[in-house]
């Protein structure tokens, strides 16, 4: 973290510590919400959009402000089918297939192709070391199939056999179910999952967004990685990695800074086409031009507007 | 693999088809997210400290919502005991559809040595053992997330902050194996009023606050299209008002011809308990709008054996080669006070 985000994270917290709550709606003149105007809006996005849903977080990182079981929202296991930034590089690269096999991807948690190429055998705890070898096999992103060949990719029994892991159908050739399995052909990209949620930040008084991610076996993404996933206008200059107000960890987070006075225009516009945006449909609004951040990550916000000119 | 209706011509699989295929369950994965590591470390600091003991805890799932990825049996911090030294007063905790709550015994060891000696195939058999007793007590109609009890094994290293972990999903294993005579999707599968009726049900159904232990449930279906939804327990009433009786679950599979794990004890159980070969099967799954998803769920008609023998159970999760394996996670830029402080310098 450099040191001004530092500076300003320490000056933010310590205001929010010493100031109250925003409790006059601003809504229409500045674009901000009052914690009583992020929880309605917060209801009203989970009861049109179920996949989203209100969580407690930490007991011990518990707002006052906010109700205690409507900390924050959250939508899990949100696919994201390919990374934003090679979108950007594709376009870049006239067409040139961009491949994502870089090292940058297998740091911090130890993988599952790193498994394969070196744990199958027997056993054991990985090593870090192992970790950095550079025989592991390139990993690009697709969505999960079933796949026809299942001599490769299902199961291998001589590797299995004495934990009982496999059902065999007494042939030992038909094991009864299928992982998930990674494909090795490349050009298709490979699902990564998010765990979004959204948060109010009482000093900007808007909400904010945080992403958690996860690698196609659902492992823990270094954060970083989950740069690739953001539009890379927006990389490391709108979106930093910093503590989640109520969950443990680092997680990417799109800065809240500018969030009321872009709420404020796009609302602005909807007042001039003749609409009378409310309170409640703050967090579909606001999901919508977030989409603009994270444009590859699916996540709902499906009710319709018309935004007029964006 | 896909498995297709034979013709299509006899809608609901009364007649023998030509050749019941053998299908496939997608094994189940596991995920925990960051703040459940943070919350063992405190766990084994503040509360376990030096025993091995197993304990007791949840993990949380919902049925598939999309098309593109499975959905994921995931740990989090409310996973493990509450930490008794937050002294608010007990908050009621409101029923979340996203998620439902399945219980699970994780064995954390102290050191590398007896993680790597954990007679992983003696837990196994004890947790399928549990999921024995649950069904032939009758306890799994009642709460039919005992099915799908899992087990963890870990090992964390609080020095480096490093944990190293594998999951397992108990399944009985029952030979000759279940075969389908057909797998439709429900639009395929239902008529136009039935579908409606069904889609009903289980909206009702899925919004029930008791929903988190009502993974299962059976949709009966009258001659002229009335449904309701009606909990594992009630089969046997079921069967004597002469409608069709079809097994429902929340699946977490998200490819079109292959049911999720769960489905495995819940054919144990239709077995042992209610003695079927012929069951006909939901696997629920919902699109983004959390309303069943009529052209992502597949409808099974299964064959079940007789008199089943059963063998071993299989469960330990593989790695996405198929091999065996614990996962590792590295924490230490995250969680170590020591890296915390140099970062912050």
């Amino acid at each position: 973290m450099v040191l001004s985000q530092r500076l300003h994270e320490a000056f933010k917290g310590a205001v929010e510590r010493m100031t109250s709550p925003r409790t006059v709606s601003a809504f229409k003149e500045k674009g901000v919400l009052t914690p009583d105007e992020f929880v309605q809006a917060g209801d009203n996005l989970v009861s049109k959009c179920p996949t989203w849903s209100w969580e407690m977080g930490d007991p011990n990182k518990r707002k006052s402000y906010l109700p205690a079981e409507k900390q924050f929202l959250i939508t899990r296991n949100v696919p994201c089918l390919r990374r934003a930034c090679s979108i950007e590089e594709d376009y870049k690269a006239a067409g040139g297939e961009v491949l994502l096999d870089n090292d940058g991807d297998e740091g911090w948690l130890a993988t599952h192709g790193f498994d394969r190429e070196s744990k199958d055998e027997d056993e054991v705890v990985p090593s870090m070391d192992a970790q950095e070898s550079s025989a592991r096999p390139s990993r690009n992103f697709r969505p999960l199939v079933p796949q026809d060949d299942e001599d490769d990719d299902v199961l291998d029994m001589d590797d299995v056999g004495d934990d009982n892991l496999v059902e065999a159908n007494d042939s030992l050739s038909q094991p009864d179910y299928l992982l998930a399995v990674e494909p090795e052909d490349d050009h298709i990209l490979k699902t990564r999952t998010y765990d979004i949620s959204i948060t109010y930040d009482k000093y900007y008084q808007t909400p904010r967004l945080w992403l958690t991610g996860y690698g196609e076996t659902r492992h823990l993404l270094q954060p970083e990685l989950v740069l690739e996933d953001v539009s890379q206008d927006h990389a490391h200059k709108t979106v930093t990695i910093e503590d989640h107000p109520h969950m443990a960890g680092k997680h990417a987070s799109i800065h809240p800074c500018r969030h009321g006075a872009v709420m404020k225009k796009i609302i602005d516009v909807l007042v001039s086409k003749g609409g009378n945006p409310e309170v409640d449909k703050y967090l579909f609004i606001f999901l919508k031009f977030v989409a603009s951040v994270i444009p590859t990550i699916e996540y709902d916000y499906t009710m319709d507007f018309e935004l007029g000119g964006q | 693999m896909g498995i297709t209706s034979p013709a299509g011509e006899d809608r609901h699989g009364g007649g023998e088809p030509a050749e019941p295929m053998p299908f496939k369950f997608v094994a189940w994965g596991g995920s925990a997210d960051v703040s459940f590591w943070h919350r063992l470390a405190d766990f084994k600091l503040d509360t376990q400290k030096l025993t091995e003991e197993p304990v007791n805890i949840s993990g949380f799932f919902a049925p598939c919502n999309q098309p593109h990825a499975p959905s994921y049996l995931q740990l989090m911090m409310e996973s493990l005991p509450p930490d008794p030294g937050v002294n608010d007063g007990p908050i009621e905790v409101p029923y979340n559809r996203n998620r439902l709550p399945v219980p699970g015994t994780l064995h954390n060891t102290n050191t590398v040595e007896t993680y790597n000696a954990l007679d992983k195939p003696a837990l196994l058999r004890s947790a399928a053992d549990k999921i024995w007793d649950d069904i032939k007590s009758g306890r799994a109609e009642e709460d039919c997330s005992l099915l799908s009890r899992f087990l963890v094994v870990s090992y964390a290293d609080l020095k480096k902050w490093t944990f190293t972990y594998r999951f397992a999903f108990p399944g009985l294993r029952m030979s000759p194996q279940a075969t389908a005579a057909s797998c439709q999707p429900a639009c395929d599968f239902f008529t136009k009023d039935e579908a409606a009726g069904v889609l009903a049900a289980c909206t009702e159904w899925r919004a029930l606050p008791s929903g988190a232990s009502l993974t299962s449930f059976l949709l009966n279906i009258t001659p002229d299209a009335k449904v309701k939804a009606q909990s594992l327990k009630e089969w046997h009433d079921a069967q004597h008002e002469g409608g069709k009786v079809i097994l429902a679950f929340y699946d977490p599979s998200n490819l079109p011809a292959n049911p999720g794990w769960p489905l495995r004890n819940l054919l144990a159980l239709a077995s042992v308990r209610w003695g079927v070969t012929r069951l006909q099967v939901l696997c629920y799954r919902e699109n983004r709008s959390g309303l069943l998803d009529l052209e992502h769920s597949p409808v099974l008609d299964i064959i079940l054996p007789e008199t089943p023998e059963w063998k071993e159970p299989v469960g330990w999760e593989l790695t996405a080669r198929g091999g065996k394996g614990s996962k590792f996670v590295d924490l230490g830029q995250s969680m170590d006070p020591v890296k915390l402080a140099e970062s912050a310098a």
